[in-house]
Parts: structure tokens; sequence; C-alpha cells
């Protein structure tokens, strides 16, 4: 079969139907992956923020208060039992990681102590700095990781600062580093909680 | 500038010497392994002899069965190897590390690129740095100074000057009030201080280099210009900023910057050929390792400064060239 | 050449990544763990049997002069298809894969075989060399993140073995390359030795 010569017309014909069909196929595409893509999407916060508060029954997703705090944005997700509300999971973050931005999840009780906390995103060195995930640091024979010191803990006494910064948090073994972002983190967290309620106080007044 | 450049050549490259030379840098690195014996006891002597044996053994084993040459275990390389890993590692390490880091050095870091002479990377740097970034946790636990001797693996760990010092200034404590948790210099040069095994006695390591250059098995070229350059450049810093920098003899006694200089960059294989090439060796060295330790997140560079600077050896040695006798300037 | 032998050269003779070292880049990025490996394997041969395939199929209608932007867009194409699918599906993979997924686009084994194989050869041919050479990458990968794995974790396929960490330079960049390294050696030995 002979190849078609190169001319400008047969150039650019075939240009536009290639990319007419390709753009037709991915349309296609989009449109049928847009549902799923957005439910996963949903289901991913749903995990993090169901993993760091207790019990709820409501869609934490629907009720979202947003702060703006240093660089970037604190997220406040409401879980509630009936009419009660049974935690508040923050999306918080912070920049002084080993390698930058860590993002993490912090679910907090009522009466505002630390009642769980969840990596959701980060660059910190595996094997180290990643011992602040969960999973990573699980000790089979005791239960406990290291982020359980956290649980129950109330910020309020419970200095959010590692022991060689004469705080109440044991680091992660040669992560020291890392262990200080997290405390920043979680203590932002508290912070921009402590703000909002604030202010929903005010309003209720 | 003469017109011809004639290069000292202190590498006698004929094959019944390589041992004459290789047991020189051995004696040389006595005086260090005896005053590691004294400060850290037992587990120097455990961590000596496995490091040594098993860079012997795994040699000796990749090229009888593997590679299928002619033995060079005798020249004494993989001894040297085996007492330089042992030297940059904490003295209370677990064996099985200890082996781990051997096999890598001889293994990916020597016999990979051919054995003796055909490594671009210093062997027991890259088995060193292999275990730092694998193990960091067991790396950076240094056994107190002369406490516990007669046992191995004692709980009893502190943290380097370099450590302290890094964590200090992280947690923006002035220099004195971090320089007071510090040994005193009298003590650094003496080597009471925690860290690896065979870096931590200055003296010892200079008693080492002087028999090395009275018997003129290296030049003095590369140890004077990574320590000047490390004293330059942190007299620099220090003078800049006297309270938060620490001055220049501080750096010169702590970490591994004595024992990088004088028997590690100086590695006959790894190291420039030419004085010149020496130069810019030993400075870059010397600049990188300053960069590490002040601007970096580990305390301590020098060997990572060493094994950068490998990897440039071929480059200079191509660029720098001793100029042929006979051989006319191009314009000058 | 039957289609056997067609079929059977991505895996050892021709392999991508032992022997040809094609597609590097998603190879040293990727493969922390087996599974990622897999996953980006699987990812590419879609992409390489279908452009293949359509390659072969449109060939005799594409002006040698635009031979090649038509065939990136036709890439480009099911690599945007692959990502959009593993993001509604397998998120969590996809999260692992990241960035290394758009880059199929420019992954060479891709382009490469449509250019000097989909291009001159019919289309079930050119499927069957799209499948062999992706499944010959997939196992590649899968390999080299098994061997990163085990060392590195000490798991394989995410089921730990030993208590505590492995080698962490393994699942770093370096040890990307030791690990790559001492398989294209093994490889070519057995190649050799077939020879």
């Amino acid at each position: 079969m002979a190849k078609k010569e190169s001319t400008f017309i047969s150039m650019v014909f075939t240009l536009f139907l290639v990319t007419l069909f390709a753009s037709a196929a991915l349309a296609l595409v989009y449109e049928a992956t847009k549902e799923p893509i957005a439910e996963a999407k949903r289901l991913k916060k749903m995990n993090a923020i169901g993993e760091v508060v207790p019990d709820f029954d409501n869609d934490p997703g629907v009720e979202v208060k947003k702060l703006g705090m240093g660089k970037d944005t604190l997220y406040f997700y409401h879980a509630r039992m009936g009419d009660s509300v049974t935690g508040i999971a923050v999306e918080t973050y912070t920049y002084t990681g080993f390698s930058g931005l860590v993002k993490l999840m912090v679910g907090f009780r009522p009466d505002g102590s630390i009642h769980n906390i969840s990596v959701l995103e980060h660059a910190e060195t595996p094997g180290l700095g990643d011992k602040m995930i969960r999973e990573k640091s699980f000790d089979k024979k005791t239960g406990l990781s290291w982020s359980s010191q956290f649980e129950g803990k109330d910020p309020q006494e419970y200095l959010l600062k590692v022991k060689q910064d004469d705080g109440d948090v044991d680091a992660i073994t040669a992560a020291t580093i890392t262990s200080r972002a997290f405390c920043d983190a979680v203590q932002r967290a508290y912070d921009g909680l402590q703000e909002i309620d604030g202010t929903e106080e005010q309003k209720s007044e | 500038m003469g017109l011809i450049t004639v290069s000292p050549s202190p590498h006698d490259h004929s094959s019944e010497s390589v041992p004459k030379l290789m047991y020189g840098v051995l004696i040389a690195l006595l005086p260090a392994f005896l005053v590691s014996v004294y400060i850290f006891g037992i587990g120097t002597l455990i961590v000596t002899a496995t490091a040594v044996i098993s860079c012997v053994l795994f040699e000796f084993l990749i090229q009888k069965y593997l590679l299928r040459e002619k033995s060079t275990v005798k020249d004494g390389s993989a001894v040297i190897t085996g007492v330089l890993i042992a030297f940059c590692l904490p003295s209370n390490l677990p064996i099985w590390l200890v082996i781990l880091g051997s096999l890598v050095a001889i293994g990916i870091g020597k016999m990979s690129f051919g054995g003796l002479g055909n490594n671009p990377f210093n062997p027991a740097l890259v088995g060193r740095v292999f275990l730092f970034v694998s193990f960091p946790v067991q790396l950076t636990n240094w056994p107190e100074p002369l406490t516990n001797r007669m046992v191995y693996l004692d709980a009893t760990t502190g943290a380097t000057p370099l450590a302290l010092m890094k964590e200090g200034m992280k947690n923006g404590e002035s220099i004195t009030s971090i320089l007071s948790d510090i040994p005193a210099y009298i003590d650094l040069f003496l080597g009471k201080m925690g860290g690896s095994a065979g870096e931590i006695a200055a003296i010892a390591l200079l008693l080492g280099l002087a028999y090395m250059l009275v018997r003129k098995i290296i030049t003095w070229h590369i140890p004077a210009s990574i320590l000047l350059t490390v004293a330059v450049f942190t007299g620099i810093l220090w003078m800049v900023n006297p309270d938060k920098n620490p001055d220049p003899v501080f750096h010169l006694l702590s970490g591994g910057l004595m024992l990088g200089a004088i028997f590690m960059a100086t590695d006959y294989v790894t190291s420039p050929m030419n004085v010149k090439g020496m130069w810019i060796y030993g400075i870059m060295i010397g600049i990188i390792t300053v960069i590490i330790r002040v601007f970096g997140s580990y305390p301590e560079g020098v060997q990572f400064a060493i094994l950068i600077m490998n990897a440039f050896v071929p480059l200079i040695n191509k660029y720098i060239k001793p100029r042929r006798f006979g051989e006319r300037l191009e314009d000058g | 050449m039957s289609q056997w032998k067609n079929f059977s050269k991505g895996f050892f003779k021709e392999n991508a990544v032992f022997v040809l070292l094609l597609g590097l880049c998603p190879t040293l990025g990727v493969t922390t763990s087996a599974f990622n490996g897999l996953g980006m394997g699987l990812a590419t041969t879609f992409v390489l049997v279908g452009s293949n395939i359509v390659v072969s199929l449109i060939k005799s209608f594409i002006p040698d002069k635009v031979r090649i932007p038509s065939f990136i867009v036709i890439i480009a194409s099911f690599v945007t298809i692959v990502e959009l699918v593993m993001q509604a599906y397998v998120p969590d993979l996809f999260a692992a894969l990241g960035l290394f997924i758009p880059l199929i686009v420019v992954n060479c084994l891709v382009l490469g075989r449509a250019e000097a194989f989909a291009s001159k050869n019919n289309l079930v041919t050119s499927a069957i060399d799209g499948l062999g050479m992706g499944l010959g990458f997939s196992m590649a990968l899968t390999i080299l993140g098994a061997v990163r794995e085990i060392l590195g974790s000490g798991s394989i396929f995410g089921f730990k073995f030993i208590q505590g960490d492995g080698m962490i330079v393994f699942i770093l960049a370096p040890g990307a390359f030791f690990a790559l390294a001492y398989l294209v050696v093994i490889v070519n030995k057995i190649n050799k030795k077939q020879a």
C-alpha cells in the first residue's frame, strides 16, 4: 500500500481527523468516569474523616467550614450523631516537614481533646519520618503506633512539642524534624478550632 | 608559571609495591585504632575485626566464585577497606550490619567495577553511606566515651559534638550555651567524645598523617587543601556572625573530617593524579563538607563530599593533565 | 517470525527494561513496591496495545511528515483514558503512581513500538507485539519492584515478613539504580548463555 503524499491539505486534514477522533473518545470516557471519580474522591475524604472522629451518622463532607491560617487554609468537618456534635475533623498542614508540606487530618472530641490523627499527604523519608503514619509504626504486640500518644490528650495541658524542646511528645527516633512538623500541624489545627469556636459563640450571642 | 610542569609522582604503580604501600597505610592507622580501643573499649575491637575479616572474605569469595579471576586479597587493600569501614561506624553497631556494610563496600563499591584500580568511589565510604542511608537509627546511636568499655552493644549512648551543635542551632540556642554541653577542645583533640570508632582522636590521625608523609606514602596536598578550605570557609562564617557559627577549631576537631581528609580522600585510586587536580579536589571536598554541615540537614557531610568529588576525579584528571615534556603553551 | 516468537521476544530477548534499557523513568520512579510496578506495567501495556492497534490500522492514511504528531496524539489519548479510568476505579493505585501515569506519553517504549513496529506491520502482529512488549515491561517492573520491596521494606506485595524496616536505601532513588544494575547483569548473563 502506497503511503499518502505529504501535501499541505492532506497533512492538515489528517491531523484534524486524528485530533477529532481523539477528543471524541476522550469526551466519552470523561463523561463515563466523571461520576465514579467524584464518588471515589468523596469516599476517600469520608474515610479519612471516619478514621479520626468517633461514630457519626451525618455526611461531614456537607458541612465544611474554612479558615485561612498562615500560608494555607484549614478545613473543618463536623461529625454529628443526630443533633449533637460527636467530633470535628480538621484538615491541617505544615510546611516544616523534612521534605516540606505535610497534610494531616486531626479529629477532636467535643471537649477539645484529640481523638485520632491520620496523615493525608507527605513526602517524608521512608523508614524514618513516615513512621508518623499509623500503619508504618504499628507494633503488633502493644497495638500502639507512634501517633497513639496523642490520643485523648487535650492540647490545653498537653504541650504539643517534642521532648527535646521541653514538650510532652516523644519524637520519632532519628526523625525529630518530622515530629516537630507533626506537632506544628496539630497545634495549628487546635488553634484553628479555638478560633472557629470563638466566632460561633459570638454569633450565637 | 614555568613552561614545563613536572608533576611529583608519589604513586608507584609497579605491582610489587602495592602491598608495601597498603601496609604502610595500616601502620599509619594504628594510633587511631589504639586511642579508639582506649576510649570505646571492646566494641572497637569487635567491629574492626568483623569488618576486616568480612572484607577480606568477601573479596576472596567474589573473586574465586563469581569472577573466577586471580585473587588479589594479599595486596592488603581489602584489609584497609575493612579498617576504614570500622573506623567510620559507631563501635556499638550490631555485627550483622558491619558484615552487610563490608559486603556492600567490597561487592558494590569495588568488585562491581573490576576490583582495585578500577573503582571510581572509595569502597569504604560506599559501605558506610549505604549503611547510613539504610539504617539511620542504628548509625546515629553513638556510644558514650570512656563508659562501659568492657561490654559490646551497651545501652548508654550519646550524641556527637556535631549533632549537638546542629540540634542546638535548630532550637536557636547561642553558640556559647551549646559549647558548654560539648567536651572541651583539648578533649576533642585527644578523642574524648562520642563518634565513630576511628574518627575521634585528631592527634592520633595527625600522627598517622605524619608517618605517611615521612614514608612518602601520600603527599600533603589533599589533606592540607581540605583542612585549609574548611578552616577558611568556617572562619569566614564565624567572623561574620560569631553568635550563630562555631569557630573553625570546632569544625576541624569534630566529626569525621580528619579521618576523611587524611585516610579516605587520599585513596590512590579515587583521587586526582597531579597537584593542581589535588588542590581542586581538596578545596571542593572542603566546601561541600562545610555546606552540608552548616546548611544541610545532616550534621556531618565529609563522607558525602568525598564520594561526590570521587565522581569528578576522572574529569579532573582529563582536563588537568600535566603538560608533556616539550609541549608548548598555546597562548600564554 | 512466528507469532509466538513475536509475542515472547518482549520477555527476555528484547525486554524493554533489562535489554533495551527503554522507559527507565517510570522503571526507576515507581518501583518502590511490587504492586506499584505491576500497576504501572499493566497501565503501560494497555496504552501500548491500544496505540499499536490504532497506529497499524490507520498507518496508510497518515502522511509521512505528520506521522509522529499523529502517533503522539493517539498515545496521549490512550494515556488520558487510562488516567481517568484509574482515578475512578483504583484511586489508591493512582495516588501511588501519581505523576508517572501521564508520563507514559513520553515513554520511549510506546512511541518506539508505534514508529518502529506498528507503522510497518498489520493489525494482529502489532497487537501481539504490543502485548508481548507490554507484559515483558510489566514483568520487569514487577521483578524490580519485588526486589526493592523485599530488601527495602521487608515485604512482598504488601505482605510483611519481618518486623521493622528493611534497608531503606532500596526504596529510595539510589536503590533503584543498584537493583536495576544487578538485574541487568543477571538477565544479560542468562541471554548470553541461551544465545
